[in-house]
């Protein structure tokens, strides 16, 4: 096997953690070009966070999703923790479903993705409150939720049919 | 009943402490962990705040390098503005000139009547904020999250620069330093929710804070006297009570939106800025 099959190999099988830490990490300064489409701004990391901890939780570990937060925090300017407690929750609840649901349906899974994405920022929200003088733009943040929302089935097939057939490659 | 209490207490339970094969912490773990972190940093102990500032300068270069891509979009497609634009901006520009030169006339004009007058009356305060030197900066990223409207910068303590300096771009305040790591700092714009300016409002005496609501075309005035209102094509300038801003520096402008309704807009542009001057105060036109 040749260095660059590796290196795509360790890409692909890393898909999850990979985006989670560019998000975190990215500022998306390219998108201010086209300030309509900033309307349907909406969370890919609590999609990806959601989506592998529902369907594939071996490929991103639960400290990774932490230390993706604490990067969030700092590139954002929110006080350190909160964003990996937002994530954890988000975790908590996925995991708490995926633990619940007998016959999993990719509508079901839409459907819970509501009270998962309103516990995480319930939570992000009285922690800014409590342990910060932020003000925040509730209009953008329930846009965002609501597109976060909105979008999921659409990531939930990308990323499903790629770790199926990558998986299918790799036997 | 019983049963399925028993149900819902086993999934949470294994929701919270099983680790599977990969794992390395559970859940219960990482959310107490996060916690303690948030208690410590609202604590700002002194070694909390310096391993947080190393931290924000190794993420802040990371970033940058991430963000690379998406700067050089906002690159091409403000190139490409530019250049559809010369012609008309061209014409614009010369009436402009035009304008300015007679202005400027009649600045230098009560600029010096003003000094003739302070001196005849013995007003002259000594003007603290030109002798400070300005430090240039370069503006890292501006991260335009629904929490805070903030720029990075890349010079920090290392460069003199503190907590509470004014940033200007292109001469007019954009913001305040509000946080200063060894090799970066950020700056809280002041369209951000969390920005309040002490301002006078231009040909009256009248003082207010002025606020922002997260665009650069929409911010407010408050603490306004109850009887006035606010007029259109009015300067707002820095009343300088804060004791951080020099008084006299325009900041915003009052004008009248596609509804006809008087809104007031920030003079700078925040997300135009690439390089700016981070100031005691004032800042020497």
């Amino acid at each position: 096997m040749n260095l660059l099959s590796k290196i795509k190999e360790v890409l692909v099988s890393n898909l999850g953690v990979l985006s989670l830490y560019f998000l975190s990490f990215c500022t998306f300064e390219g998108l201010k070009e086209f300030p309509d489409l900033v309307v349907f701004s909406f969370n890919l990391q609590m999609i990806i966070v959601y989506f592998y901890v529902l369907k594939f939780p071996d490929q991103l570990g639960l400290g990774h999703i932490f230390i993706a937060g604490i990067i969030n925090d700092v590139v954002i300017g929110t006080p350190l923790g909160i964003s990996s407690l937002s994530f954890l929750v988000l975790a908590f609840f996925t995991s708490y479903i995926r633990n619940a649901t007998l016959r999993p349906k990719m509508t079901a899974e839409w459907i819970t993705f509501i009270p998962a994405l309103f516990f995480s920022n319930l939570v992000y929200f009285i922690v800014i409150n409590n342990f910060s003088h932020l003000g925040f733009y509730y209009i953008e943040l329930l846009q965002n939720s609501f597109f976060t929302f909105l979008f999921f089935p659409i990531f939930y097939f990308i990323f499903y049919n790629f770790q199926k057939n990558f998986l299918r490659n790799m036997e | 009943m019983a049963d399925s209490r028993d149900d819902f207490i086993i999934s949470i339970r294994y929701a919270l402490l099983k680790k599977s094969a990969k794992q390395k912490f559970s859940l219960f773990f990482l959310i107490i962990f996060s916690i303690s972190i948030i208690a410590l940093d609202k604590l700002s102990l002194p070694f909390v705040t310096s391993t947080r500032a190393v931290l924000n300068d190794f993420v802040y270069q990371v970033t940058f390098i991430a963000s690379t891509p998406g700067k050089f979009v906002s690159y091409l497609s403000q190139k490409k503005t530019t250049h559809f634009n010369i012609v008309n901006r061209n014409e614009i520009l010369k009436e402009e000139i035009e304008t300015l030169k007679n202005n400027r006339h009649n600045a230098l004009f009560l600029k010096t009547e003003n000094a003739t007058l302070k001196k005849a009356l013995n007003l002259g305060s000594p003007n603290n904020w030109k002798e400070k030197p300005t430090i240039k900066a370069r503006v890292i990223f501006d991260q335009e999250s629904p929490y805070l409207k903030s720029l990075l910068l890349n010079k920090g303590r290392k460069d003199n620069i503190i907590k509470g300096m004014t940033v200007f771009s292109k001469s007019y305040l954009i913001g305040t330093v509000i946080e200063s790591n060894y090799l970066t700092s950020r700056v809280l714009l002041i369209t951000d929710l969390n920005s309040k300016i002490p301002v006078v409002i231009q040909e009256t005496s009248i003082n207010a804070i002025l606020v922002g609501k997260g665009k650069k075309t929409d911010l407010s005035l408050e603490y306004l006297p109850d009887v006035y209102s606010v007029e259109p094509n009015k300067i707002i300038y820095t009343s300088g009570k804060d004791g951080f801003i020099s008084p006299g520096l325009p900041v915003a402008k009052t004008y009248f939106n596609k509804k006809n309704e008087i809104q007031i807009k920030s003079l700078a542009d925040p997300q135009q800025a690439s390089i700016v001057h981070v100031t005691h105060g004032g800042f020497n036109r």
